[in-house]
Parts: structure tokens; C-alpha cells; sequence
């Protein structure tokens, strides 16, 4: 625990109910206590970092305590909000006659399967993107394994959808010039002018691609799992471990967390700490290429900033 | 060049050679390019066709995995679209997609 990654975006994966949020919470605490401008942002829908700290989060950043921000992305608000933006648009772009017809099938799309994803990922890049100016360190409560794995291999699929339409777009935009030199005034509506959809799908390409970029840079982002020893969770660690090197993610360290403290004792705990220590060896097995770090069970709830904080410094005996 | 305006005159010289210049160049464009614009044309209206399908393919069936992105471009592409639907046979717009008419 001493060696906390010395990165600019944390992710913490894992499988679901291992304790990502109270982790992803105790190193942003951590983080800030360092004089680390720090922003902790919850992109699982279910959002227990609001429960975590106590603290009623939303779509912004909101002060915890001094130097420590939180937020939590909700991927149904993104969605409405970027189906509104469409809409404005519309209303501005559309004859008026068709304006509520337009609209009601835009509400289809808002529910069609992938909206909200999408929606998640376009404002996940946003931030980070954005936010790596105003912060020192961002670290990211993710969703379970499979979302996340998801979420951070869609840069690549879209980038290359994308790409497709764009070279496509030129295409056509340079059919469209050579029509108009060789229609004149029979080209009739074909814009000579600079094609905005062009423009919109450029930009939409080159923030995947920056997205892409900045995951992948060993330099700035890091992945941090989070496992208990117990076989499920190691077992799809372990799988999730070969999907983001995959795509070229780097992953700096992995944590066991509610490992039972020596001092618990008795004959249940005693036979169960024999079947952990199986387990342990079998997650330094499964993860031998990065370091682990162990965490105790502990007596209490962790909720709240200064249980988060005892948290770390009892892993740090 | 000379300014428009400065000699300008109607008939004048200047203004002769241009038109002269402009009619030979109607019929070069006649003997030329002329066969070549209805190629260019359809190629132009395949083209943005197949831009249609790989942007709002979702709206006929066809899988799109960027579709919630391509949303926004609907707004600029309203009218085209129409034309798009038209031109693949469909008399109104494709059930499920946008109905523009």
C-alpha cells in the first residue's frame, strides 16, 4: 500500500462485491492527503461511492474534503442529456412541420440497446480529457469486469467504424465538387461550403482516438484490480487481466483485499484461513507478473473519510 | 485583369473576348465533360447512399455499432435523407427510423 501508483488516472477493476469503491475511495482520501489534487469518479450505475462516503453525489464534481473531489457518471442521465443536445440541434436545422415527428424517433433511439454505453464512454473520454488539466490524479470506481473491459475496448471498435464513414464522407464531398464544376447551377443543393458532417465525424474520431491514447500511455494511466481470496474472483481477474493487455492497457499492481488479520482466531476462522492461504498462493499464481498487496478484514464498516483513511494505514501495519 | 466597370463598355473588346472565351468553353463542356456528368452524378448519389447505410444502416436492420454517435448528425443530413429513403425505394421513411415525411 505504501507504493501508491504514481499515476495520473487510476482505474480500479473488478469483480463485483470485492470492494473496488471502498478501495478506489481510500486511495483518493490518500491521494489528496499527499497534496494531490485528487477527482474520484464512480462510472458503475450502481453507485456505492455515494454510500461509501456518505455524501449524496451527482454528475459533477462535488468537494468532499479539502483537495478531494467526487462525482458519480450516471449513463441514463448521459443518455437524456445527449438526446436533448440532438434535439436543440433539430429544432434549429429541421422544418418546423416535422420537428415532433423527428423527435419522437429520436426518444426510439434514446432506448435503443448500446445509447447508454455510448453515452457513458462519450462522457468517460470527456473526462479524461478534460479533467487531467484541473486535477493531479483521477482515480475511476469502474463497473464490474465485463462493463469495463467494454467500456475500455470501444475506443478501438469505434475508431475503426468511424475512420470507415470519414474516408467515406471525403468521398463523397469530392464527387459533390466535381459534380458542381462539371453541373454549374444544375448541382442545385450540394454545398460548396465546408461539409459540418465531415467536421463532426473528425472530431468524433480524433476524441476516441486521444481517448485510446491516453488508456494506453504507461506513463499517465494504470489499472489496479482488486480481488478477495476466494476462487471466482481470481479466476476472472485473471481473464480480465489478458483482455486489457490486449488492448494495450497497463495494469500496475493488484489487491487482496479482506484477507483475515492474524489475530482473528478460532477453529472456524483457523480452517478457513488454511482454505484462504490456498487461495493466496493461487492469485500470486494466476497474477505472478504484478505485484499483490493484501488487506485485512476488518472488524467494522468502512464508510466515511476517516474510516477510508484507517483503512490504508492498518494495510500498512 | 481589368477592373469591371473601368472598361467595361458593352460591346467593348474586353467584354467580347469574354464572351467568345465563354462560349468556347460551353463547347468544350458540350463535346467533353457532358458525357461524363450523368456518370459523375450517379457516382456522386451512390456514394452518399452508401455514406446513408454505414451512418443510419441501424434504421433498416443493418448493424451499426456507432449509431447513438451518428445521432448527431442526423440534423444537417434531414433533407438528404429523405432522398436517401426515396432512393432505396421506400415511398416514406424506413419503419423504426426517422419518419421525415
Amino acid at each position: 500500500m505504501k507504493r501508491l501508483p504514481d499515476k495520473q488516472l487510476l482505474f480500479f477493476g473488478g469483480k463485483g462485491g470485492v470492494g473496488k469503491t471502498t478501495l478506489a475511495a481510500a486511495f483518493a482520501v490518500r491521494s489528496a492527503d499527499l497534496d494531490r489534487r485528487t477527482l474520484l469518479v464512480s462510472t458503475d450505475a450502481a453507485h456505492s461511492t455515494s454510500d461509501v462516503l456518505e455524501l449524496e453525489l451527482g454528475p459533477e464534481p462535488r468537494m468532499v474534503v479539502d483537495g478531494f473531489w467526487a462525482m458519480e457518471i450516471d449513463p441514463t442521465h448521459e443518455a437524456d442529456s445527449y438526446i436533448d443536445d440532438v434535439k436543440r440541434s433539430i429544432g434549429d436545422s429541421a422544418p418546423p412541420r416535422l420537428i415532433d415527428e423527428v423527435n419522437k424517433q429520436i426518444d426510439a433511439a434514446r432506448v435503443s440497446p448500446g445509447a447508454e454505453e455510448a453515452a457513458l464512454f462519450d462522457r468517460f473520454s470527456r473526462i479524461i480529457e478534460s479533467a487531467t488539466s484541473q486535477y493531479d490524479r483521477i482515480v475511476f470506481d469502474t463497473a464490474p469486469t465485463g462493463q469495463t473491459l467494454r467500456l475500455l475496448s470501444l475506443p478501438e471498435l469505434m475508431t475503426a467504424w468511424i475512420t470507415g464513414l470519414v474516408s467515406n464522407r471525403k468521398k463523397v464531398n469530392a464527387l459533390g465538387r466535381m459534380w458542381r464544376n462539371v453541373a454549374g447551377a444544375a448541382a442545385g443543393d450540394v454545398s460548396a461550403e465546408e461539409d459540418p458532417v465531415l467536421a463532426a465525424l473528425e472530431d468524433r474520431r480524433s476524441r476516441f482516438q486521444r481517448a485510446r491514447r491516453i488508456l494506453t500511455d504507461a506513463r499517465r494511466a494504470a489499472f489496479v484490480f482488486v480481488v478477495v481470496p476466494e476462487r471466482l474472483p481470481i479466476l476472472e481477474t485473471q481473464r480480465a487481466v489478458a483482455v486489457l493487455s490486449k488492448y494495450g492497457i497497463p495494469i500496475e499492481g493488484v489487491f487482496v483485499n479482506r484477507v483475515l488479520p492474524p489475530d482473528a482466531a478460532g477453529r472456524f476462522l483457523e480452517r478457513r484461513r488454511i482454505r484462504e492461504s490456498q487461495y493466496l498462493r493461487m492469485a500470486e499464481d494466476a497474477l505472478s507478473e504484478y505485484s499483490l498487496h493484501r488487506i485485512p478484514l476488518l472488524e467494522e464498516d468502512v464508510v466515511g473519510v476517516a474510516a477510508l483513511r484507517r483503512l490504508l494505514s492498518i494495510s500498512e501495519g | 485583369m481589368i477592373e469591371p466597370g473601368q472598361h467595361n463598355h458593352d460591346g467593348g473588346p474586353w467584354e467580347k473576348l469574354r464572351s467568345r472565351l465563354r462560349a468556347a468553353r460551353e463547347i468544350y463542356e458540350g463535346i467533353y465533360v457532358a458525357p461524363y456528368r450523368s456518370a459523375i452524378h450517379r457516382e456522386y448519389l451512390e456514394q452518399r447512399d452508401v455514406f446513408f447505410l454505414l451512418a443510419f444502416g441501424d434504421m433498416i436492420g443493418v448493424p451499426n455499432p456507432v449509431a447513438f454517435y451518428t445521432l448527431e448528425l442526423y440534423p444537417q443530413l434531414i433533407a438528404q435523407f429523405h432522398e436517401w429513403h426515396i432512393r432505396l425505394g421506400m415511398p416514406s421513411s424506413p419503419e423504426g427510423g426517422f419518419r421525415c415525411c
